[in-house]
Protein backbone atom coordinates (compact mmCIF):
# COMPACT_ATOMS: atom_id res chain seq x y z
CA UNK A 1 0.00 0.00 0.00
CA UNK A 2 1.26 3.40 -0.91
CA UNK A 3 1.73 6.04 1.71
CA UNK A 4 0.65 9.51 0.75
CA UNK A 5 3.50 11.03 -1.21
CA UNK A 6 2.74 14.72 -1.58
CA UNK A 7 2.44 16.78 1.58
CA UNK A 8 -0.40 19.24 1.62
CA UNK A 9 -0.19 21.96 4.19
CA UNK A 10 -2.17 20.88 7.22
CA UNK A 11 -3.88 24.25 7.14
CA UNK A 12 -5.78 23.42 3.95
CA UNK A 13 -8.83 21.89 5.51
CA UNK A 14 -10.53 20.20 2.60
CA UNK A 15 -13.06 17.96 4.25
CA UNK A 16 -16.04 20.17 3.57
CA UNK A 17 -15.13 20.70 -0.06
CA UNK A 18 -18.27 19.65 -1.93
CA UNK A 19 -16.16 18.73 -4.96
CA UNK A 20 -14.86 15.75 -3.06
CA UNK A 21 -18.17 14.36 -1.91
CA UNK A 22 -19.40 11.39 -3.91
CA UNK A 23 -22.89 11.56 -5.48
CA UNK A 24 -24.17 8.24 -4.18
CA UNK A 25 -27.33 6.65 -5.48
CA UNK A 26 -28.50 3.16 -4.61
CA UNK A 27 -31.54 1.25 -3.44
CA UNK A 28 -31.90 0.79 0.30
CA UNK A 29 -34.61 -1.49 1.66
CA UNK A 30 -36.56 -1.07 -1.55
CA UNK A 31 -36.32 2.73 -1.72
CA UNK A 32 -34.07 4.83 -3.91
CA UNK A 33 -31.53 6.85 -1.95
CA UNK A 34 -29.46 9.77 -3.21
CA UNK A 35 -26.88 11.49 -1.05
CA UNK A 36 -23.50 13.15 -1.19
CA UNK A 37 -21.06 11.14 0.89
CA UNK A 38 -17.49 11.37 2.02
CA UNK A 39 -15.94 8.67 -0.18
CA UNK A 40 -14.02 7.05 2.64
CA UNK A 41 -17.13 6.67 4.78
CA UNK A 42 -18.00 3.01 5.23
CA UNK A 43 -21.46 1.76 4.34
CA UNK A 44 -21.88 1.02 8.07
CA UNK A 45 -21.21 4.62 9.08
CA UNK A 46 -23.33 5.95 6.23
CA UNK A 47 -26.48 4.03 7.17
CA UNK A 48 -26.01 4.65 10.91
CA UNK A 49 -24.80 8.25 11.00
CA UNK A 50 -26.30 9.82 7.87
CA UNK A 51 -29.52 7.82 7.47
CA UNK A 52 -29.91 7.14 11.21
CA UNK A 53 -30.70 3.48 10.58
CA UNK A 54 -29.01 2.23 13.72
CA UNK A 55 -30.14 -1.40 13.53
CA UNK A 56 -26.87 -2.32 11.84
CA UNK A 57 -24.16 -2.49 14.49
CA UNK A 58 -20.44 -1.85 14.40
CA UNK A 59 -18.00 -3.46 16.78
CA UNK A 60 -14.63 -4.67 15.53
CA UNK A 61 -14.47 -2.63 12.27
CA UNK A 62 -12.23 -5.28 10.75
CA UNK A 63 -14.57 -8.06 9.64
CA UNK A 64 -14.10 -10.31 12.66
CA UNK A 65 -17.50 -10.12 14.35
CA UNK A 66 -20.25 -9.90 11.72
CA UNK A 67 -22.43 -7.49 13.71
CA UNK A 68 -22.50 -5.13 10.70
CA UNK A 69 -23.81 -7.63 8.12
CA UNK A 70 -26.08 -6.26 5.41
CA UNK A 71 -27.12 -7.80 2.09
CA UNK A 72 -25.79 -6.23 -1.11
CA UNK A 73 -27.60 -7.58 -4.18
CA UNK A 74 -28.67 -10.46 -1.93
CA UNK A 75 -25.17 -11.32 -0.77
CA UNK A 76 -24.05 -10.97 2.85
CA UNK A 77 -21.31 -8.39 3.40
CA UNK A 78 -19.57 -6.79 6.36
CA UNK A 79 -20.71 -3.19 5.94
CA UNK A 80 -17.69 -1.98 7.97
CA UNK A 81 -15.43 -3.11 5.11
CA UNK A 82 -17.41 -1.63 2.23
CA UNK A 83 -17.03 2.03 1.33
CA UNK A 84 -20.38 3.73 0.77
CA UNK A 85 -19.60 4.66 -2.88
CA UNK A 86 -18.96 1.00 -3.64
CA UNK A 87 -22.70 0.22 -3.41
CA UNK A 88 -23.43 2.67 -6.23
CA UNK A 89 -26.46 1.35 -8.21
CA UNK A 90 -26.66 -1.73 -5.99
CA UNK A 91 -29.53 -2.98 -3.83
CA UNK A 92 -28.80 -2.93 -0.11
CA UNK A 93 -30.95 -4.57 2.55
CA UNK A 94 -30.40 -3.73 6.23
CA UNK A 95 -32.16 -5.17 9.26
CA UNK A 96 -34.70 -2.34 9.01
CA UNK A 97 -35.83 -3.70 5.64
CA UNK A 98 -36.40 -7.23 6.88
CA UNK A 99 -39.57 -6.76 8.90
CA UNK A 100 -42.84 -5.53 7.40
CA UNK A 101 -43.59 -2.45 9.46
CA UNK A 102 -43.79 -3.61 13.06
CA UNK A 103 -44.35 -7.19 12.02
CA UNK A 104 -41.20 -9.29 12.35
CA UNK A 105 -40.38 -11.74 9.58
CA UNK A 106 -40.18 -15.49 10.23
CA UNK A 107 -36.53 -15.51 11.29
CA UNK A 108 -36.99 -12.54 13.63
CA UNK A 109 -40.13 -14.12 15.12
CA UNK A 110 -38.31 -17.39 15.81
CA UNK A 111 -35.40 -15.52 17.41
CA UNK A 112 -37.92 -14.00 19.84
CA UNK A 113 -39.75 -17.26 20.50
CA UNK A 114 -36.60 -19.31 21.06
CA UNK A 115 -34.88 -16.79 23.30
CA UNK A 116 -32.06 -16.43 20.76
CA UNK A 117 -31.59 -12.79 21.80
CA UNK A 118 -29.86 -11.81 25.01
CA UNK A 119 -27.96 -8.52 24.87
CA UNK A 120 -29.07 -8.26 21.23
CA UNK A 121 -25.98 -6.58 19.81
CA UNK A 122 -25.13 -9.42 17.41
CA UNK A 123 -28.75 -10.12 16.51
CA UNK A 124 -29.16 -7.88 13.42
CA UNK A 125 -25.96 -9.27 11.91
CA UNK A 126 -26.97 -12.84 12.65
CA UNK A 127 -30.40 -12.30 11.13
CA UNK A 128 -28.90 -10.83 7.96
CA UNK A 129 -26.50 -13.79 7.68
CA UNK A 130 -29.44 -16.14 8.19
CA UNK A 131 -31.57 -14.32 5.60
CA UNK A 132 -28.76 -14.80 3.06
CA UNK A 133 -28.26 -18.44 4.00
CA UNK A 134 -31.94 -19.45 3.89
CA UNK A 135 -32.55 -17.56 0.63
CA UNK A 136 -29.83 -19.64 -1.00
CA UNK A 137 -30.41 -22.91 0.85
CA UNK A 138 -33.90 -23.39 2.36
CA UNK A 139 -33.06 -26.69 4.08
CA UNK A 140 -29.55 -26.36 5.56
CA UNK A 141 -27.99 -29.17 7.54
CA UNK A 142 -26.57 -28.37 10.98
CA UNK A 143 -23.11 -28.05 9.36
CA UNK A 144 -24.47 -25.71 6.70
CA UNK A 145 -26.11 -23.57 9.40
CA UNK A 146 -22.79 -23.38 11.25
CA UNK A 147 -20.93 -22.50 8.05
CA UNK A 148 -23.49 -19.83 7.18
CA UNK A 149 -23.06 -18.20 10.60
CA UNK A 150 -19.30 -18.66 10.97
CA UNK A 151 -18.68 -14.96 10.35
CA UNK A 152 -20.86 -13.88 13.29
CA UNK A 153 -19.85 -13.80 16.93
CA UNK A 154 -22.35 -13.92 19.80
CA UNK A 155 -20.93 -13.55 23.30
CA UNK A 156 -24.12 -14.32 25.25
CA UNK A 157 -26.15 -17.23 24.00
CA UNK A 158 -23.66 -20.00 23.31
CA UNK A 159 -25.39 -20.27 19.90
CA UNK A 160 -27.71 -23.17 20.75
CA UNK A 161 -30.85 -21.03 20.95
CA UNK A 162 -29.79 -19.28 17.73
CA UNK A 163 -29.44 -22.58 15.90
CA UNK A 164 -32.82 -23.73 17.26
CA UNK A 165 -34.45 -20.48 16.11
CA UNK A 166 -32.98 -20.90 12.64
CA UNK A 167 -34.04 -24.53 12.39
CA UNK A 168 -37.58 -23.55 13.37
CA UNK A 169 -37.53 -20.67 10.89
CA UNK A 170 -36.42 -22.99 8.11
CA UNK A 171 -39.18 -25.45 9.06
CA UNK A 172 -41.81 -22.70 9.15
CA UNK A 173 -40.68 -21.29 5.81
CA UNK A 174 -40.70 -24.81 4.34
CA UNK A 175 -44.29 -25.33 5.46
CA UNK A 176 -45.38 -22.10 3.82
CA UNK A 177 -43.72 -23.08 0.56
CA UNK B 1 -2.78 10.34 7.62
CA UNK B 2 -4.60 12.77 9.79
CA UNK B 3 -2.75 14.73 12.39
CA UNK B 4 -3.99 16.79 15.29
CA UNK B 5 -3.15 20.48 15.50
CA UNK B 6 -4.00 22.27 18.77
CA UNK B 7 -6.65 19.71 19.53
CA UNK B 8 -8.26 20.03 16.13
CA UNK B 9 -8.38 17.28 13.54
CA UNK B 10 -7.18 18.00 10.00
CA UNK B 11 -8.20 15.66 7.27
CA UNK B 12 -6.90 14.93 3.84
CA UNK B 13 -10.06 14.43 1.80
CA UNK B 14 -9.90 11.45 -0.48
CA UNK B 15 -10.57 11.83 -4.19
CA UNK B 16 -12.59 8.87 -5.40
CA UNK B 17 -12.82 7.46 -8.91
CA UNK B 18 -15.16 4.69 -9.92
CA UNK B 19 -14.35 3.69 -13.49
CA UNK B 20 -16.65 1.31 -15.37
CA UNK B 21 -13.93 -0.01 -17.67
CA UNK B 22 -10.43 -1.38 -17.23
CA UNK B 23 -9.01 1.11 -19.74
CA UNK B 24 -10.36 4.06 -17.71
CA UNK B 25 -8.96 2.64 -14.48
CA UNK B 26 -5.50 2.11 -15.94
CA UNK B 27 -5.50 5.56 -17.55
CA UNK B 28 -6.44 7.13 -14.22
CA UNK B 29 -3.63 5.31 -12.50
CA UNK B 30 -1.19 6.48 -15.16
CA UNK B 31 -2.41 10.08 -14.87
CA UNK B 32 -1.96 10.04 -11.11
CA UNK B 33 1.49 8.52 -11.51
CA UNK B 34 2.05 6.76 -8.20
CA UNK B 35 -0.56 8.67 -6.24
CA UNK B 36 -3.62 6.46 -6.75
CA UNK B 37 -4.45 3.29 -4.90
CA UNK B 38 -6.58 0.62 -6.53
CA UNK B 39 -9.29 -0.66 -4.24
CA UNK B 40 -11.08 -3.86 -5.22
CA UNK B 41 -12.82 -5.55 -2.28
CA UNK B 42 -11.01 -3.38 0.24
CA UNK B 43 -11.04 -5.98 3.02
CA UNK B 44 -7.39 -5.19 3.80
CA UNK B 45 -7.31 -1.48 2.96
CA UNK B 46 -10.55 -0.44 4.69
CA UNK B 47 -9.44 -2.12 7.94
CA UNK B 48 -6.34 0.08 7.89
CA UNK B 49 -8.48 3.12 7.10
CA UNK B 50 -10.93 2.27 9.91
CA UNK B 51 -8.03 2.13 12.35
CA UNK B 52 -6.49 5.37 11.09
CA UNK B 53 -3.40 3.68 9.69
CA UNK B 54 -4.04 4.58 6.06
CA UNK B 55 -5.60 7.66 4.49
CA UNK B 56 -5.34 7.38 0.72
CA UNK B 57 -5.40 10.61 -1.24
CA UNK B 58 -6.81 9.04 -4.40
CA UNK B 59 -8.79 5.83 -4.54
CA UNK B 60 -9.53 4.09 -7.83
CA UNK B 61 -12.44 1.76 -7.13
CA UNK B 62 -12.42 -1.36 -9.28
CA UNK B 63 -15.67 -2.79 -7.90
CA UNK B 64 -17.77 -1.61 -10.84
CA UNK B 65 -15.60 -3.01 -13.63
CA UNK B 66 -17.76 -5.89 -14.81
CA UNK B 67 -15.16 -7.49 -17.09
CA UNK B 68 -12.90 -8.21 -14.11
CA UNK B 69 -15.46 -10.46 -12.39
CA UNK B 70 -15.42 -13.16 -15.07
CA UNK B 71 -14.23 -16.76 -14.80
CA UNK B 72 -13.50 -18.44 -18.13
CA UNK B 73 -12.00 -21.79 -19.17
CA UNK B 74 -9.36 -21.24 -21.86
CA UNK B 75 -6.83 -23.66 -23.41
CA UNK B 76 -6.84 -26.08 -20.47
CA UNK B 77 -6.50 -23.16 -18.04
CA UNK B 78 -9.05 -21.37 -15.94
CA UNK B 79 -8.87 -17.60 -16.33
CA UNK B 80 -9.94 -15.65 -13.24
CA UNK B 81 -10.57 -11.90 -13.53
CA UNK B 82 -8.99 -9.58 -10.97
CA UNK B 83 -12.33 -8.96 -9.22
CA UNK B 84 -13.13 -12.64 -8.71
CA UNK B 85 -14.09 -13.00 -5.04
CA UNK B 86 -13.34 -15.76 -2.56
CA UNK B 87 -17.03 -16.68 -2.72
CA UNK B 88 -16.60 -17.32 -6.46
CA UNK B 89 -13.35 -19.24 -5.87
CA UNK B 90 -15.12 -21.44 -3.33
CA UNK B 91 -17.31 -22.78 -6.15
CA UNK B 92 -14.39 -23.69 -8.48
CA UNK B 93 -13.64 -27.38 -9.16
CA UNK B 94 -10.02 -26.87 -8.01
CA UNK B 95 -9.81 -28.32 -4.52
CA UNK B 96 -6.88 -26.47 -2.99
CA UNK B 97 -8.19 -23.12 -4.20
CA UNK B 98 -11.86 -23.70 -3.31
CA UNK B 99 -10.95 -24.96 0.16
CA UNK B 100 -8.45 -22.17 0.72
CA UNK B 101 -11.16 -19.69 -0.33
CA UNK B 102 -13.65 -21.27 2.09
CA UNK B 103 -11.11 -20.93 4.90
CA UNK B 104 -10.87 -17.14 4.37
CA UNK B 105 -12.95 -14.99 6.73
CA UNK B 106 -16.68 -15.64 6.95
CA UNK B 107 -19.40 -15.50 4.27
CA UNK B 108 -19.42 -11.69 4.29
CA UNK B 109 -15.68 -11.27 3.77
CA UNK B 110 -15.66 -13.93 1.05
CA UNK B 111 -18.27 -11.96 -0.90
CA UNK B 112 -16.12 -8.81 -0.72
CA UNK B 113 -12.48 -9.90 -0.80
CA UNK B 114 -10.82 -10.71 -4.11
CA UNK B 115 -8.15 -13.21 -5.06
CA UNK B 116 -6.09 -10.55 -6.85
CA UNK B 117 -6.31 -8.36 -3.74
CA UNK B 118 -4.97 -11.24 -1.66
CA UNK B 119 -1.98 -11.41 -4.02
CA UNK B 120 -1.38 -7.65 -4.01
CA UNK B 121 -1.50 -7.45 -0.22
CA UNK B 122 1.11 -10.22 -0.26
CA UNK B 123 0.62 -11.25 3.34
CA UNK B 124 2.78 -14.25 4.23
CA UNK B 125 -0.46 -15.75 5.60
CA UNK B 126 -2.39 -15.27 2.33
CA UNK B 127 -4.45 -18.42 1.89
CA UNK B 128 -5.42 -17.62 -1.69
CA UNK B 129 -1.81 -16.76 -2.57
CA UNK B 130 -0.60 -20.06 -1.16
CA UNK B 131 -3.13 -22.17 -3.07
CA UNK B 132 -2.23 -20.30 -6.26
CA UNK B 133 1.50 -20.89 -5.68
CA UNK B 134 0.93 -24.66 -5.59
CA UNK B 135 -1.07 -24.34 -8.80
CA UNK B 136 1.81 -22.71 -10.75
CA UNK B 137 -0.53 -19.77 -11.32
CA UNK B 138 0.40 -17.11 -13.81
CA UNK B 139 -0.63 -13.45 -13.64
CA UNK B 140 -1.61 -10.93 -16.25
CA UNK B 141 -0.38 -7.50 -15.18
CA UNK B 142 -1.55 -4.43 -17.06
CA UNK B 143 -0.71 -0.76 -17.28
CA UNK B 144 -2.26 1.90 -19.51
CA UNK B 145 0.52 1.19 -22.00
CA UNK B 146 0.91 -2.53 -22.01
CA UNK B 147 0.63 -5.98 -20.54
CA UNK B 148 2.97 -8.66 -19.27
CA UNK B 149 2.61 -12.18 -17.95
CA UNK B 150 4.41 -13.19 -14.78
CA UNK B 151 4.67 -16.54 -13.03
CA UNK B 152 3.44 -16.30 -9.45
CA UNK B 153 6.69 -17.92 -8.26
CA UNK B 154 8.43 -14.72 -9.44
CA UNK B 155 5.84 -12.40 -7.88
CA UNK B 156 6.53 -12.46 -4.13
CA UNK B 157 9.84 -10.75 -3.41
CA UNK B 158 9.96 -10.15 0.35
CA UNK B 159 7.71 -9.39 3.30
CA UNK B 160 4.70 -7.67 1.68
CA UNK B 161 6.86 -6.79 -1.34
CA UNK B 162 5.91 -7.94 -4.81
CA UNK B 163 7.08 -7.56 -8.39
CA UNK B 164 3.98 -5.45 -9.10
CA UNK B 165 5.13 -2.12 -10.54
CA UNK B 166 3.57 1.10 -9.22
CA UNK B 167 1.30 1.60 -12.23
CA UNK B 168 0.34 -2.05 -12.72
CA UNK B 169 -2.87 -3.87 -11.93
CA UNK B 170 -3.38 -7.63 -11.54
CA UNK B 171 -6.04 -8.10 -14.20
CA UNK B 172 -6.10 -11.89 -14.55
CA UNK B 173 -4.95 -15.02 -12.77
CA UNK B 174 -4.49 -18.21 -14.82
CA UNK B 175 -4.61 -21.62 -13.16
CA UNK B 176 -4.47 -25.13 -14.62
CA UNK B 177 -7.75 -27.06 -14.60
CA UNK B 178 -6.17 -30.52 -14.52
CA UNK B 179 -3.96 -30.56 -11.41
CA UNK B 180 -4.97 -32.84 -8.59
CA UNK B 181 -4.77 -30.75 -5.42
CA UNK B 182 -5.22 -30.70 -1.64
CA UNK B 183 -5.38 -28.05 1.12
CA UNK B 184 -4.85 -28.04 4.89
CA UNK B 185 -4.85 -25.13 7.32
CA UNK B 186 -4.31 -24.68 11.03
CA UNK B 187 -5.69 -21.62 12.77
CA UNK B 188 -6.94 -20.58 16.16
CA UNK B 189 -10.63 -21.02 15.49
CA UNK B 190 -12.79 -22.66 12.83
CA UNK B 191 -13.51 -19.51 10.83
CA UNK B 192 -12.47 -15.86 10.38
CA UNK B 193 -9.08 -17.18 10.93
CA UNK B 194 -5.55 -16.21 9.94
CA UNK B 195 -3.37 -19.21 9.24
CA UNK B 196 -0.87 -20.19 11.91
CA UNK B 197 0.30 -22.28 8.97
CA UNK B 198 -1.38 -23.64 5.85
CA UNK B 199 -0.29 -26.00 3.10
CA UNK B 200 -1.37 -26.53 -0.49
CA UNK B 201 -0.15 -29.38 -2.67
CA UNK B 202 -0.71 -30.26 -6.31
CA UNK B 203 0.12 -33.14 -8.59
CA UNK B 204 0.61 -32.22 -12.25
CA UNK B 205 -0.51 -34.56 -15.06
CA UNK B 206 3.24 -35.39 -15.43
CA UNK B 207 3.16 -36.55 -11.78
CA UNK B 208 5.33 -33.68 -10.57
CA UNK B 209 4.58 -32.49 -7.06
CA UNK B 210 4.05 -28.87 -6.00
CA UNK B 211 4.03 -27.82 -2.33
CA UNK B 212 3.27 -24.33 -1.02
CA UNK B 213 3.11 -23.06 2.56
CA UNK B 214 1.64 -19.99 4.26
CA UNK B 215 2.82 -18.15 7.39
CA UNK B 216 6.24 -19.82 7.67
CA UNK B 217 8.44 -17.29 5.82
CA UNK B 218 8.30 -13.58 4.86
CA UNK B 219 6.15 -14.54 1.87
CA UNK B 220 4.06 -17.57 0.94
CA UNK B 221 6.67 -20.08 -0.27
CA UNK B 222 7.19 -23.15 -2.42
CA UNK B 223 9.18 -26.06 -0.95
CA UNK B 224 11.52 -26.70 -3.85
CA UNK B 225 13.72 -29.25 -2.09
CA UNK B 226 10.83 -31.48 -1.09
CA UNK B 227 9.26 -31.09 -4.54
CA UNK B 228 12.46 -32.18 -6.31
CA UNK B 229 12.83 -35.14 -4.01
CA UNK B 230 9.25 -36.31 -4.54
CA UNK B 231 9.49 -35.91 -8.29
CA UNK B 232 12.25 -38.53 -8.21
CA UNK B 233 10.78 -40.91 -5.64
CA UNK B 234 7.08 -40.54 -6.36
CA UNK B 235 4.48 -40.37 -3.58
CA UNK B 236 4.53 -43.19 -1.05
CA UNK B 237 4.53 -43.42 2.73
CA UNK B 238 8.32 -43.33 3.10
CA UNK B 239 8.97 -40.60 0.56
CA UNK B 240 6.26 -38.42 2.12
CA UNK B 241 7.86 -38.79 5.56
CA UNK B 242 11.26 -37.86 4.14
CA UNK B 243 9.70 -34.89 2.32
CA UNK B 244 8.21 -33.56 5.55
CA UNK B 245 11.73 -33.57 7.02
CA UNK B 246 13.00 -31.59 4.05
CA UNK B 247 10.14 -29.12 4.52
CA UNK B 248 11.24 -28.50 8.12
CA UNK B 249 14.59 -27.25 6.82
CA UNK B 250 13.05 -25.10 4.10
CA UNK B 251 10.64 -23.07 6.22
CA UNK B 252 11.82 -19.93 8.02
CA UNK B 253 9.07 -18.99 10.46
CA UNK B 254 9.27 -16.36 13.17
CA UNK B 255 7.84 -16.47 16.65
CA UNK B 256 4.86 -14.13 16.88
CA UNK B 257 1.57 -13.74 18.71
CA UNK B 258 0.09 -16.65 16.78
CA UNK B 259 2.69 -19.31 17.58
CA UNK B 260 6.36 -20.00 18.23
CA UNK B 261 8.74 -20.61 15.36
CA UNK B 262 9.35 -24.17 16.61
CA UNK B 263 5.67 -24.93 16.60
CA UNK B 264 5.25 -23.57 13.07
CA UNK B 265 8.12 -25.77 11.85
CA UNK B 266 6.37 -28.77 13.37
CA UNK B 267 3.02 -27.69 11.96
CA UNK B 268 4.51 -27.30 8.48
CA UNK B 269 5.57 -30.92 8.35
CA UNK B 270 2.23 -32.14 9.74
CA UNK B 271 0.22 -30.11 7.22
CA UNK B 272 2.47 -31.13 4.33
CA UNK B 273 2.11 -34.79 5.32
CA UNK B 274 -1.68 -34.39 5.33
CA UNK B 275 -1.93 -32.80 1.90
CA UNK B 276 0.53 -35.24 0.33
CA UNK B 277 -1.24 -38.26 1.81
CA UNK B 278 -4.47 -36.94 0.36
CA UNK B 279 -2.84 -36.53 -3.06
CA UNK B 280 -1.50 -40.07 -2.88
CA UNK B 281 -4.88 -41.33 -1.56
CA UNK B 282 -3.04 -42.92 1.38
Amino acid sequence: MKKRTSRKSPGSKRLQNAEQLWPLRFTLNGRKVQARVKPTQTLLDFVRLELELTGTKGACLEGECGSCYVLVDGRPMNSCLVLAPQVQDRKVLTIEGVSRGDKPDVIQQKFIECGAVQCGYCTPGLIMAAEALLARNPRPTREEFLAGLEGNICRCTGYNTILRALQEAADAMGMKR
Amino acid sequence: MHSAYAGEMWYIATVFFQPKTLAEALQHKADLRQGGIFIAGGTDLVVLMNHGKEAPEHLIDLSHIQSLTEIRPRDGLIELGGNVTFAQCARLPVQCLSQAALSVGGPGIREIGTLAGNLATASPAGDGSTALLALDAELELRTARGMRRLRLTDFFLDYRKTALRPDEMITKVFIPANYQTAWAKAGKRGAVNISVAAAAAALTPERRVRIALASVAPTPIRCNGAEEFLSITGLNRESILRATELVQVEVKPITDHRASADYKVHLSSVLVRRVLERLASL
